[in-house]
């Protein structure tokens, strides 16, 4: 290490002497800039390192306004970087930080970071920038039992790894616990419960390094989502469908020997290393939730619905021990106003790319599919940091013909704080939703139809007599029932021109109005004689009682016309007597009666 | 005042309300029967039950995703290790190839329904099907309203739906839908002589030949079915075309399944379908010769022909059987002849439950008020025997002598109970309906006849009342039976907790899961037979022996590794490659059919064999000849390789309070040998009310330690 730092210097020598002219050029270190003070704090208490710096930035020039400065990581951290961030203090006001190259070290990451006001020669302004890194944390030793506690190594470096020089610097770890078994005892250095603190330390160069190793109790969470696959799935119909399959794996140290269910059952002690549970926020909205894997539904699991959010008590079916892993489902339902807006045909989908699993998450590889609905267009895609677009690709389901675009993402080594939305714009034409219900109207309208036609198509070769002529028949009664009923519309029709002459004694109207009815009554009449006529080749026994039929028919319509007599030849002209009419009438309604259930009678031995 | 009637408006034909009836009536039963089959999903979730199931279920999934080709010739490496199984060569396929054309038909249309979710409903759709297909078999039978009652029943008779179940994926579930189909193609060819029906009754019995090795039942019925015919002097062309069309195009399709194979002409179990073909010829010819030829010459030609051909066929049949070209009958098959004969030779055979004798409890249990009106029904069949009333009461009686030999084959009894029930019910309401009507009708005229007219009425209407009491009970029971016996998936384990909520074990997929997950892809496992379909499915590690039970030496060798002492059977163990062990232990919740329970059949299957021969099944029990557990029992026992897994520290735990610690809540003592330590094992898992319990076996030490 000592080694290095003085390689480091050299550089910093050589660079001062020859590139002192052209600070001016883009992404070149400005040697007027210093770090007046340094307070870095290491925080090493879940099993993410969260490195929290601030930074006093001095402007030592005598003319020259800054606007942005450069700031650098150790060359080891650039893989396990996974949020970087700077905010402008007191007031917290987030800076916008760029990745650049810098010429003279084309090995190291820069960041370029923008300070929204221009520092004034002379002035100072406070900076503090947080940077988290994963799986940095080894444990050590890599395997224990299962009542031991974990232990874990950090190597880090005290200074602040900084392309400027500093004026001071004080560094401070916090660590879970105070069981801490060796760190790094460079001086100045303190200890108090489960903070170490180094420094200070005056008049840094550039570039400086100092080994930072602290061993140390961690028994927090080691767990790794290895790989989470999110889909979302929109429908226009007010529901949003997201499904994550998440595989775990336990990044603690790996459990040596036998697990023994006995003790694990009786001693807290052999469960402080393994995971049985976590709590996975959900939307305040998520309803239909479900937890399950490749084979079922896992039981164990509860749902506490708060203010703003559901939260997800997740047991795994086994609890987890170091190196031991599993994989699971989980699913809800989201109505699709809280996410979904638009104005007329233009949709835009505001949700989180990535979502809460359990506090203090790891996500090695994050995969979201979005999978919009049926026949729309036009999508763009904006996210909140970068990531890997995948092509586009289709999804077929229920009632779909063309298939539903999907958008995927990738993006590897993610934490909490990327938990924020994307936005996805698109076109959908509103039309389109009647797409599927007609759809379904359309196909049960052709399985009718096919039915319909099937039933009515006679598909055998040879010809069967009996059932064709029964057919027939069937057929022919039909026709002679509609004729009857209409001769039955005609006799009601009668009944109420008679009860009308009776009220009003107008012989004439009467007279007129019947003409026509006895029309309509001969020609009914007519037709069933003619059908009855066809029958006969087909069926004695039919034909027979039709005839029996029209012979009562024709008493019936004499009775009526005995009746019509009565009324116009006598009643009108007041040629007969009260009692006398009263007696003719209910004669005449008597044999009407016993005429009328003879026809019906027949009429149902027809059917 | 009457009024003329008019025929316009909701009218319907008598004919048309009846259709609409039946109609109405049998999509009600074909409805329910789906319905009632859904109390295991809903109670617990869409899951495969048992054991079978799950290896029709891989298998499925495999055929889904490969393809027929590949699953025709797939060589399973993960089962059977180290001998492997050819599944193409070795299963039924009718049912995953079901499944896969179903779950194919819906991908092509876009209907994303996941090939789990087809397995699982396929039972309670084939029911559906089967309640339609029964109605039809009783309507050629007897008749429409016959039809309609065993519809009504076999739609929830609890016998079917014991093997029906949403979940349970089983062979069964879709095999009697093939066998009463191809029991009504049969009636069909039989009733009209067509070719037609005949071809079509072949297809169906290829259908159910190739999904269920219940096959042989119906291919000794049908046979069966035409000698009693030709014994009754009740032959004829009809029964001649359809036989020989049936047995010619069925066997040439039944062999295309290669697990049948040449079977269906070297087998003892199918010589009768061939004796009775070679009959029907006869019989065909010698009728003809008789219609040609005087009745001396006739009866001399006969005399000859019989003679000859008896001794033919015995000589030929003798020389077959001894060179061993027809196989000897398989062990199955005669202990459904002699219910004895399996429990005397075959222990692996009769060491399933389900291949016990059934119970006259079982009966009841599984069939309530068809016990009574079987008979009935039988009665009516009898008082107007057709061809095809033969064959139910055929059908009927043998079915109902298998039932009682095999708990199992109550479902090959089930169908025929509702039909014969069926048509018992119809005809005796059909009588006592029109008993009712005079009553009303006759009002006048009873007066007259006083004596007896009065009662009838009456008695009519008391007897009808009473079978609408017996069919609301059959309902209830059937419902409850259903809900109660028949719904549980046997993965998910539920019993109430002392504070009366539901509580869930759900160890066994917990112990899967584990497998699956963290242990090495390739590792072998050794478990007891009955979880091996089970492990392969759910833990997708490689197991030694399974349910299909094919190599009884190689079960053996595990049983023997069972029932061995600690280093005698990591011999075993090592020569068998084994990296986990897996044993189901109930001792601490209760559970009973756990391995400690199954030990006798291990210890001997185990020396059954001749590598076996040091394992006596006597040295297990103690000096008064009980199998115990406690300080009494055998020390062979108390220290053989089972007792240590399922016992492994459970010395140290209190199950319950008032007894001390290490008792066992299934045999209801305290165990004997407590404090010892695994050697050659460590344990791996343990689930959490240690239902499952898996270890791990250890590397050879290293030389010098």
């Amino acid at each position: 290490m000592i080694n290095r730092n003085i390689i480091l210097l050299l550089c910093n020598v050589v660079l001062h002497g020859v590139y002192v002219q052209s600070f001016a050029a883009a992404n070149i270190i400005d040697p007027d800039l210093n770090f007046k003070n340094v307070e870095k704090h290491i925080d090493l208490q879940s099993q993410l390192t969260k490195i929290t710096t601030r930074l006093i930035l001095e402007n030592g020039s005598k003319d020259r306004h800054i606007s942005n400065f450069l700031f650098s990581l150790e060359p080891e951290q650039k893989n396990s970087l996974s949020y970087i961030a700077a905010y402008r203090e007191p007031v917290r006001v987030e800076l916008k930080l760029t990745e650049v190259k810098v010429n003279v070290y084309p090995d190291e990451t820069f960041y370029e970071i923008e300070l929204k006001d221009p520092l004034s020669p002379g002035r100072t302004m406070s900076v503090e920038i947080e940077w988290i890194l994963t799986h940095e944390l080894i444990p050590h030793p890599k395997e224990i039992t299962q009542k031991e506690k974990q232990l874990v190594k950090y190597i880090g470096n005290i200074y602040l790894y900084a392309p400027y020089t500093i004026t001071k610097q004080t560094t401070t770890v916090s660590l879970p616990s105070r069981n801490i078994e060796t760190y790094t005892k460079f001086k100045p250095v303190s200890q108090s419960d489960s903070f170490i603190t180094y420094g200070p330390y005056e008049k840094l160069p550039p570039f400086s390094y100092e080994e930072l190793n602290i061993h140390f109790e961690n028994n927090n969470k080691f767990l790794t989502v290895t790989r989470l696959e999110r889909n979302i799935e929109i429908s226009h119909w007010g529901n949003i469908a997201v499904e994550e399959h998440i595989d775990l794996l336990h990044t603690g140290a790996l459990l040596k020997g036998s697990f023994s269910r006995y003790e694990f059952a009786r001693e807290p002690k052999s469960w402080e290393a393994s995971i049985q549970s976590f709590d996975t926020i959900l939307p305040a909205a998520a309803s239909d939730i479900y937890y399950r894997d490749e084979i079922g539904n896992i039981s164990t699991s509860h749902t506490r619905i708060k203010k703003d959010s559901v939260e997800l008590n997740l047991r795994p079916r086994f609890p987890l021990f170091g190196g031991w892993k599993t994989k699971y489902i989980v699913g809800y339902n989201v109505p699709s106003y809280e996410y979904l807006f638009h104005s007329g045909d233009l949709y835009t989908l505001e949700m989180r790319l990535l979502d809460h699993v359990f506090d203090d998450m790891v996500v090695d590889e994050l995969v979201v599919k979005i999978i919009l609905p049926e026949g729309s267009k036009n999508i763009e895609l904006s996210l909140p940091y970068s990531a890997t677009r995948l092509p586009d690709s289709l999804h077929y389901t229920y009632l779909d013909t063309t298939g539903r675009p999907v958008i995927s993402v990738t993006k590897k080594n993610l934490i909490e704080n990327h938990i924020q939305n994307f936005k996805l714009k698109y076109t959908f034409p509103r039309i389109l939703m009647l797409q599927e219900p007609l759809l379904v109207a359309a196909a049960l309208y052709l399985l009718f139809l096919l039915v319909i036609t099937y039933v009515r198509l006679d598909f055998s070769i040879d010809k069967d007599e009996v059932s064709e002529s029964k057919l027939r028949i069937a057929g022919q009664c039909e026709k002679i029932l509609a004729a009857q009923d209409r001769r039955v519309t005609s006799y009601n029709e009668l009944d109420d021109q008679l009860a009308y002459l009776k009220a009003n004694k107008d012989a004439n109207t009467f007279l007129s109005v019947v003409k026509g009815i006895n029309q309509e009554y001969k020609s009914t009449t007519n037709s069933i004689t003619e059908i009855a006529q066809r029958l006969k080749g087909e069926s004695g026994d039919v034909y027979d009682r039709i005839q029996e039929l029209q012979k009562y028919d024709r008493t019936l319509k004499e009775l009526y016309n005995q009746q019509q007599a009565l009324y116009v030849d006598k009643l009108v002209p007041g040629k007969i007597g009260r009692q006398q009419f009263v007696e003719a009438e209910a004669a005449i309604t008597k044999k009407k009666e016993e005429c009328v259930e003879k026809i019906n009678s027949i009429i149902k031995s027809l059917q | 005042m009457a009024v003329l009637m008019k025929t316009r408006g909701l009218r319907m034909s008598a004919q048309k309300q009846e259709t609409l009836l039946k109609l109405t009536v049998l999509s009600l039963a074909a409805i329910l029967s789906f319905a009632t089959r859904l109390f295991s999903v809903l109670r617990f979730e869409s899951v495969i039950h048992e054991f079978d199931p799950y290896f029709n279920y891989r298998t499925t999934k495999y055929l889904a995703e490969n393809g027929f080709y590949s699953f025709h010739n797939w060589f399973d490496d993960r089962v059977w290790y180290p001998l492997g199984r050819i599944i193409g060569g070795t299963i039924y396929p009718g049912l995953m190839i079901t499944s896969a054309a179903l779950y194919r038909l819906s991908w092509l249309l876009n209907i994303t329904l996941d090939i789990r979710t087809i397995c699982v409903f396929l039972a309670p759709l084939f029911s559906s099907l089967t309640t339609i297909i029964t109605y039809l078999l009783t309507k050629e039978l007897k008749d429409s309203a016959s039809g309609l009652f065993a519809a009504a029943m076999i739609a929830i008779v609890p016998g079917y739906i014991s093997r029906s179940v949403a979940g349970s994926y089983d062979n069964e579930g879709i095999a009697i839908f093939c066998m009463l189909f191809t029991y009504y193609m049969w009636i069909k060819a039989v009733k009209t002589g067509a070719i037609c029906w005949a071809t079509c009754a072949a297809l169906a019995y290829f259908y159910m030949v190739s999904s269920w090795g219940g096959y042989v039942f119906l291919i000794n019925l049908i046979p069966l079915h035409v000698l009693t015919l030709m014994v009754t002097g009740r032959f004829s062309h009809r029964i001649y075309i359809a036989y020989s069309i049936l047995y010619c195009l069925g066997t040439i399709l039944s062999m295309q399944i290669s697990f049948v194979g040449f079977q269906p002409v070297q087998s003892s179990e199918h010589m009768l379908a061939l004796g009775v073909f070679g009959l029907c010829q006869i019989h065909a010819l010698v009728d003809y010769l008789r219609s040609k030829m005087s009745q001396d010459d006739f009866e001399i030609l006969f005399r000859g022909l019989v003679i000859s051909i008896v001794t033919i066929s015995f000589v030929l049949g003798v020389i077959l059987t001894i060179t061993g070209k027809i196989s000897p009958w398989t062990g199955r098959f005669y202990s459904l002849l002699d219910p004895s004969y399996a429990k005397n030779h075959i222990p692996i055979i009769a060491s399933v439950s389900e291949h016990q004798p059934t119970s006259w409890s079982s009966f009841y249990f599984d069939l309530q008020i068809l016990v009574f009106l079987f008979p009935s029904g039988l009665y009516f069949c009898f008082s107007k025997l057709t061809d095809s009333n033969i064959f139910l009461i055929l059908y009927g009686v043998t079915s109902l002598y298998f039932a009682g030999v095999m708990v199992r084959l109550m479902l090959v009894l089930a169908p025929v109970m509702c039909i014969l029930g069926g048509i018992g019910a119809s005809s005796l309401l059909v009588t006592y309906m029109k008993q009712v009507e005079r009553g009303k009708v006759t009002d006048k005229k009873a007066k007259k006849f006083e004596s007896n007219y009065i009662l009838r009425s009456e008695i009519a209407t008391l007897f009808i009342t009473v079978m609408c009491i017996l069919f609301f009970s059959y309902t209830i029971h059937c419902t409850w039976v259903t809900a109660e016996a028949y719904s549980s998936p046997s993965i998910v384990l539920s019993a109430r907790s002392p504070d009366g909520s539901r509580m869930i074990f759900d160890d066994f997929r917990e112990a899967y899961y584990w497998l699956r997950m963290n242990t090495p892809e390739n590792a072998k496992v050794m478990s007891w037979w009955d979880y091996g379909y089970q492990i392969t499915a759910m833990a997708n590690r490689t197991i030694l022996v399974d349910n299909n039970t094919w190599n009884n030496t190689h079960i053996s060798r595990v049983g023997q590794a069972m029932a061995s002492s600690e280093e005698k059977a990591y011999e075993i163990m090592r020569e068998l490659d084994v990296n986990y062990v897996l044993v189901i232990f109930g001792g601490l919740t209760g559970y009973s059919s756990d391995d400690i329970n199954k030990f006798l059949w291990m210890v001997r299957i185990g020396g059954s064999t001749e590598k076996g021969k040091s394992i006596t099944e006597w040295d297990y029990y103690n000096s008064a000849g009980e199998f115990r557990v406690d300080k009494e029992g055998s020390p062979i026992l108390l220290n053989c390789l089972m007792y240590k897994m399922c016992y492994y520290r459970f010395g140290q735990v209190y199950t319950e309070g008032g007894k001390p610690s290490g008792y066992d809540r299934v045999r209801n003592m305290e165990i004997g040998n407590k404090d010892f330590e695994l050697d050659m094992l460590e344990e791996a898992y343990t689930t959490e009310h240690w239902l499952v319990r898996i270890y791990k076996v250890k590397d050879l030490r290293n030389r010098g330690i």
